[in-house]
This record gives C-alpha cells, structure tokens and sequence, in this order.
C-alpha cells in the first residue's frame, strides 16, 4: 500500500515536473509579460492616439501576446521621454517608446539635457511618413502665400513648445518663406485645438494628418506643406520653393527629413538581437494588419509602413551635416 | 431634446450596458477608497478589458467607474484623514476631525449623500446648459483661464487660520506650494527647474505621493504617539449610529450642497484646470457660509459644512468634465483621452454633433453618471455605521495597514521609487506644518495651480501684450476673486460688530 502511494506520488511529480519544464520551454518571452510603451507626449494629441492604436494591435503579433500599456511622459519635445528610454528603460524589450520626430535636432544642436544618441537607440519603425502644413483658420482672409506675406499684424501660430515640429516649420516660414507670423507655446496639441475654436490662435503648423478634422470640419485651410506630401495636398505650394537663398533651402529639407520618419518608435541601445527582431517584425506586421488599418481608417489617419532602417537614415542625414550648416540650422531652431 | 432625454436613460438602463455598469462601479468603488490610485490610471489599467466590449457597453462601464472614485474616495478621506483620491483632499480637513470626536458615521452620511446630490445637479445642470454650452467654453480664452485660476488662489485667504498672523502662514504656504509645482522641465524653453540632476524630477512633482505625504503621514504619526485609536475614547456604543444624522444634515444644508455642487460643475466645464481645484473653492464657500464667529472658528475643527461642500463638488465636476471631450473632442484627462476613443470606435466623432446628432447618447453619459452615484451611494449606505466602527481600533493594529495602502497608492503614480521618498519628504513637512500650525490646504493649492497659472500667464502676454488685462471679462474676474479675497475679513468684522451690538 505504502509503495503505491509513493509510486503514484512519485509519478505525479514526475508528470509535474516535466509538464512545467515543457511549459518552461515552450514559453515565449513575452508570455504574461506586460510591455510599456513610452509616449513623449501628451494624452489626446497625434502621437498619443497612434501609440494607443499600435498598443492595442501588436500584441496578437508578439509570442506570448504581451499587454501593452500607455505610459505618457510628456515635456521637452520627448528629450525627457528619450532620455528615459536610453538612461533608465532596461533593453530587455519590456519597455519601448512612441518619440516626436524633432528629436534629432535637439541632438545635432547639443540641446543642454539631451542624454542619449539617437544613433544607438533601436529603431523599431513608424506607421506613417508625416507631411507638414502650415493651416490658417478659414474665417480669416489669408488663402495664399502672398496674404500671408502681406499681413498686416503677425499671424498668430500655436505650437507644442520650442523644441517641436510645429515651431520648426513655422520659424523657418517666418524666417525664409517671408512670412509675418508670431508663435505661442501650448502644453498640447488638445490646447491647441480649442485655442483654434476659441479663436485664441489664427492657425496651426503642424502635421497635416492630426488635424484633419478641423479641415474637414471647414475650420481650417492648409496653405503650405513640406515636401513629404499626402494624398489631398498634392498641389499647394511646397516649403522649399518659397524661398531663393540657397541655405534656406538646405535648412528646409534639413527640417523636413523628420518628417520621412514621421511618428517613429524607439527601443532602448543594446536590445538582444532576437527580441529586437521579434519587435520590429511584429511592429511590420501590426501596421499591415487588416484590423489595424480599420480601426485607424476609423480614427482618420492614413497608414504607410516606414522600416526603422529608413528612419534611421534620416536620422544619420540630419546628424552628418557639416559645421557651417548645423551653425546656420542652430541660427533659426533654438532649443 | 426631452426625447433624447428619456432615450439616454432607456440606453443606459439595456441589460447588458447596465451589467458592465455595475462592474464597473464595483472597481471605481475600490479605486476610490485605495489612496493614490486614482481614476484616470484606472481607466488606463481597464483598457485592455474595454476592447472585448461594444462602445454601448465600454462607455457606461468607464464612465460608471471613473464617477464613482470620487464618492468612495470622500470613505478614506473621512475615516483615516488620508486623501482616497487626488479631489478627495478637502474633505479631509473637516471629516477627519469629526471621525476623531466619534462623528465618523455623520461624516460619512453627509459625504455620501452630499455626493449624490452633487452628481445630480451636475448632472441636470449639464443637461440643461447642453445648447449654450458650447459659446459659454469658448468666451473663455487663455486671459480669463490665468483669472480663474487666480480666482482659485484667492480661496487661499478662506484656507488659512484666523488673524494676521494665520494670513501670512496661510500665504506663504501657498507661495512654497507654487514653487513645488515648478519643479521639472518647463515648457516654454525646456529649462531645467529644480532638479538636482535627478531625471525622476524631470516630470515634476506628481500629485499623489505630495498630497499623501503631506496628509497621510502626519495622521500616522499621530496615531503612534498617541497609542489610542483614532475616535480615541469614545465610546463603541456611540459609533453605531450617525449616518442618518449626516443624510439629513445634507437637506439641513441643502443650499449650501446645491451652490457647491454648481461651483463643481463650472469648473468642471472648464478644460485645463485639473479635477483638484473645484473641491478647495466649495470649502472655501462652505466656510464662508459661517454666521457667528464660534461657527467661523469650528472650522477645520470637524463643522459638517466643511464635508458637505467639498463631497457636492467633486461629483458635480464629473458631468462638467465631459464637456471638453463631448463637445470639442478635447480631452480633459488621460481617462478622458481613452474614453474618447470609445467614441472614435463607435463611429462617433466628438464634437459639435454630440450635442445634435448623437444628443441621446451624450444624455446617456449624464445618466450613467447620476444612476452609478445612486448605487454606490444607496450600497453604501448599508454598511457605512459598521465602517465608522474602524476608527475605534487600536492605532497600532490600523497603522500596518494604512502605511501600506498609501505607498502602494503613491508608488502608482510614476512606479518609480522617487515616488516613495517624495512622500516621506512631504510627510516630514506636512508633520512639522502641523505642528507649528501651518495650515496645509494653501501648500496643496497652489501645488495645483502654480504650473498651470504660468502657462497661461505666459501665453496670456505672448498673445496679447498687455491689453489682455483690459479685456471686460478678465476685469470682472478679477474683482469677484478680489471680493473672494476679502470677503473673510469683511465677514469676521461683521460678525464681530453683531456679536459686540449682542452683548449690549
């Protein structure tokens, strides 16, 4: 009796024993595991509503179908987000970032509190190539570039802060293209919003597709866009060809590199290669999805796969100008 | 529109939207009464759940949560003089002395009930002010914000102790509550503020563990030292009863709860205030609704008014605080962000059709807001006396358990371990602010206000040089705050001369 009871015990253990070790084994990396993802912005603006898009479809194409929770830390154009990814966040593929695309200009002018080489970052990719536009409200009489040029009191722009896209293309506008515009800092592209409803801000630069529906609403106009185009602003005038000065245009299609990038994700330096690969794979395949595209169809945003190896070169465009260029860049983008 | 009035009832009260209501409740419930984790994170923590549901489910089930935080976080605030919720402070500062002199269960009547009153007039209020609610947010631009917002810092003089003296203490508490807001990388040039080389202080001082810390650690203290419980010797017996007698203090004061209910919901309608600010301006009010100088005094020392005003408010921001999101498709909060998707995946864009189109829907969200405050208050309701007992246990055998709860609580706000050590260094200043008789409410308001003040201050000058201070509103603000300013002096001087006309 007393050897069956230590027989069958024993062969329960045996079972358990390597039933877990096969579980063990079997086990992808990220079973049960939850992912943050970082997003250097506030709630409710563009790059907030990608990141909750991303975060609710690209689990189902990482083994083990991690939860991927939303951590915003907003301020300095994403410098605090990036710094945290590349001082803090461990490389072990639980935490990665949704970063503002501007960031590389705070690193090619040495912005006092960058801690980090985008260079080094991982770069997993973006869901879509970003073009800039320039949008006045439509109760006011400015439609073409010369009104703008002609105003008679500056044109006021809201922007997400010094350091951001919006304040990039407006500052080089106003400097290069002639235009008679004056800048105000908002915490969010939501204050944004309504101080463009409140009639506080008479327009916007910013990227065509976050405010799509003001546009679509009649409240806004775009009137000018940078290179990177999308399908609707095809034929407005195009940054670079306002402008005759030569450095001007460098520092046009400096700006605009960025844009190629769009609204890139960033994993911590020194991520093991296979979880690397798992995570840009899975980003790919996220974007392709047919339930992502919907639901973002839905949300208004348009969808254009970019690799993270092109964001990365334009990362490295931007980084490898020579002196005199970043000096004249450094001219007009303060930080 | 009184269609689309009953229909929003009728669509919140299906099967299945209510089931997950009540879910959600059950949790908002929890998320309330835990100190430190508010409703916004919880939201967030819910939002791989929320993607099974339908949006007609996902909505009531969110919202249910999110508007009940604040009636459970009003329990915690009374009974252990611990913030439950980041806008459950103010209660705190009247309902935990009450729970001490063994009035925890009429504290706890008049919070809950008090909530619910304020939900409902937040809500009717809402419903009623949908047609012009819309030009109402707009005539407010970045100008009248920063007077608002001074208008809340006058509340400071309603805030601090009696006398000249209690003004200056009262003051430069909240000049040190500014200055804590500072803290961080500020926006309009990405300077560094106080840091010390520390990224954790790069976002700033996160509300959480300087509000726990400040009040929460202070009662701990206390209670160790003291070695009694927290209603100290009174006696079990007593306990018992007393929720009946906060109910009805609620409808003693009624229209005291009502005006504080609608001071909640106009700040509530403003977007970019935060949810923090409408609960010190209702006790602000509360405490100037005082009429002999004995009442003035009570104050702060466990008046009913003092609980009642705050728990009206904080509900009726609840209805307001949707305003934002419904009818511009700007969210508020982080929570409101993620609700806002819900709308997007339903087919709904935010915006001027919420208040046309889809107005059934948008009644449905003011329903849902008022049935979850009903539930919870009505469930409540039935163990509140037995809760109340928890003041008469030993401090020794609670303090364990509270010092757990907060630093889990605070510890949710970045997950990083600067959030503990933030708290214990406002517990250190809030325990000697007590102890030299600082009074602690100015130091959390204008640890609210101070970044926000500078944002707006600064686009207000950008934008309009100085011209911003002539404009009609902005003038008309500021002298209702200069009159918010004096009116407790003006009003103890009346007192007074009434007291002395008595005496002859």
């Amino acid at each position: 009796m007393k050897k069956q009871i230590l027989c069958s015990m024993l062969i329960l253990i045996a079972m358990f024993a390597t039933s877990a070790s096969e579980e063990l084994m079997a086990a992808p990396y990220y079973e049960g595991k939850t992912i943050k993802l970082v997003v250097g912005s506030a709630p409710g603006g563009g790059y907030d509503r990608w990141a909750r898009l991303v975060a609710r479809h690209m689990p189902k194409y990482i083994p083990g179908k991690p939860t991927i929770v939303i951590q915003n830390i907003p301020g300095a154009t994403s410098i605090v987000a990036a710094n945290y990814l590349y001082n803090i966040a461990k490389p072990n593929g639980l935490t990665f970032g949704a970063v503002q695309r501007g960031l590389p200009f705070a690193q090619l002018l040495q912005k006092k509190g960058v801690k980090f080489d985008l260079r080094k970052f991982s770069w997993i990719g973006s869901p879509i190539p970003e073009s800039n536009v320039l949008m006045i409200r439509t109760d006011l009489p400015y439609k073409t570039v010369e009104d703008l040029r002609n105003a008679k009191t500056p044109i006021i722009l809201g922007d997400g802060g010094m350091a951001s896209s919006s304040y990039h293309f407006a500052i080089l506008l106003k400097e290069f293209a002639g235009i008679n515009a004056k800048m105000i800092h908002y915490r969010s592209s939501a204050d944004i919003a309504l101080a463009i409803e409140r009639k506080e801000v008479d327009g916007k630069a910013s990227t065509y597709g976050s405010f799509r529906s003001f546009i679509d609403r009649g409240i806004l106009r775009p009137v000018i866009r940078s290179r990177v185009s999308e399908p609707g602003i095809e034929n407005i005038p195009v940054d670079e060809e306002l402008t005759a000065d030569k450095t001007g245009k460098t520092l046009f299609a400096m700006r605009t590199g960025p844009d190629r990038a769009g609204r890139p994700y960033i994993a911590p330096p020194g991520l093991p290669p296979e979880i690397f690969k798992t995570l840009t794979k899975a980003f790919k395949d996220c974007v392709h999805d047919a339930d992502f595209l919907k639901e973002a169809e839905k949300l208004k945003l348009r969808v254009e796969y970019v690799s993270g190896e092109d964001c990365l070169n334009e990362v490295n465009v931007v980084l490898n100008q020579p002196e005199n260029i970043v000096k004249e860049f450094a001219k007009y983008i303060q930080f | 529109m009184l269609d689309a009035f009953v229909d929003g009832l009728l669509l919140v009260l299906q099967g299945k939207p209510f089931f997950y209501m009540l879910i959600g409740i059950a949790i908002g419930f929890w998320v309330g009464i835990l100190p430190g984790l508010g409703g916004g994170v919880t939201i967030a923590l819910m939002m791989p759940f929320i993607y099974k549901m339908t949006p007609q489910e996902a909505l009531p089930f969110l919202l249910g949560m999110h508007s009940v935080c604040q009636t459970t976080g009003d329990i915690t605030s009374v009974l252990f003089g611990i913030p439950g919720e980041g806008t459950t402070v103010a209660t705190i500062i009247d309902g935990y002395p009450m729970a001490q002199k063994g009035e925890a269960g009429r504290a706890l009547g008049a919070a809950l009930m008090s909530s619910l009153v304020g939900a409902v007039v937040g809500a009717l209020l809402l419903a009623l002010s949908i047609p012009v609610v819309r030009p109402l947010v707009l005539a407010l631009g970045s100008p009248e914000m920063f007077m608002v917002i001074i208008l809340g810092l006058t509340c400071i003089s309603s805030l601090s102790g009696r006398g000249k003296r209690g003004l200056l203490l009262g003051l430069l508490a909240g000049g040190c509550g500014m200055l804590f807001s500072l803290v961080g990388q500020d926006l309009q040039a990405g300077v560094l503020r106080f840091t010390f080389g520390q990224l954790y202080l790069w976002q700033g001082l996160s509300i959480p563990p300087v509000v726990i810390g400040l009040f929460a650690i202070p009662v701990i203290i206390d209670l160790m030292v003291k070695g009694t419980a927290i209603a100290g010797d009174v006696s079990y017996g007593k306990l018992g009863k007393g929720a009946m007698e906060g109910i009805l203090d609620t409808f003693r004061h009624f229209w005291l709860t009502v005006r504080c209910s609608l001071i909640g919901s106009g700040i509530g309608i403003l977007p970019g205030l935060g949810g923090g600010v409408a609960q010190w301006l209702a006790y602000s009010h509360a405490a100037q609704s005082a009429r002999t100088i004995e009442e003035q005094d009570g104050f702060g020392k466990g008046d009913v008014r003092g609980v009642l005003g705050p728990g009206a408010s904080n509900n009726a921001k609840e209805g307001g605080g949707l305003i934002p999101t419904v009818a511009f498709g700007i969210p508020g909060s982080s929570g409101m962000a993620i609700l806002m998707g819900a709308f997007l995946m339903l087919g709904l864009v935010p915006g001027p059709d919420m208040l046309t189109k889809h107005l059934t829907l948008t009644f449905s969200l003011v329903w849902t807001i008022v049935i979850a405050n009903i539930i919870v208050v009505a469930a409540s309701l039935f163990f509140i006396n037995k809760i109340a007992k928890l003041t008469t246990i030993r401090g020794n055998l609670l303090i364990p358990f509270i010092l757990l709860l907060i630093f889990l609580g605070a510890y949710s706000s970045h997950s990083h371990y600067g959030d503990l050590i933030v708290t214990l260094l406002f517990g250190g200043l809030g325990y000697f602010m007590e102890r030299f008789g600082w009074p602690r409410p100015p130091l959390v308001l204008g640890f609210i206000l101070g970044s926000i003040a500078e944002d707006y201050l600064y686009i207000s000058c950008l934008r309009y040089g100085a011209d911003w201070l002539y404009r009609p509103k902005v003038i008309i603000i500021f002298f209702f705050a200069v009159a918010v300013a004096l009116y407790p002096f003006i009003q103890r001087k009346r007192l007074m001369r009434k007291e002395q006309a008595n005496e002859i």
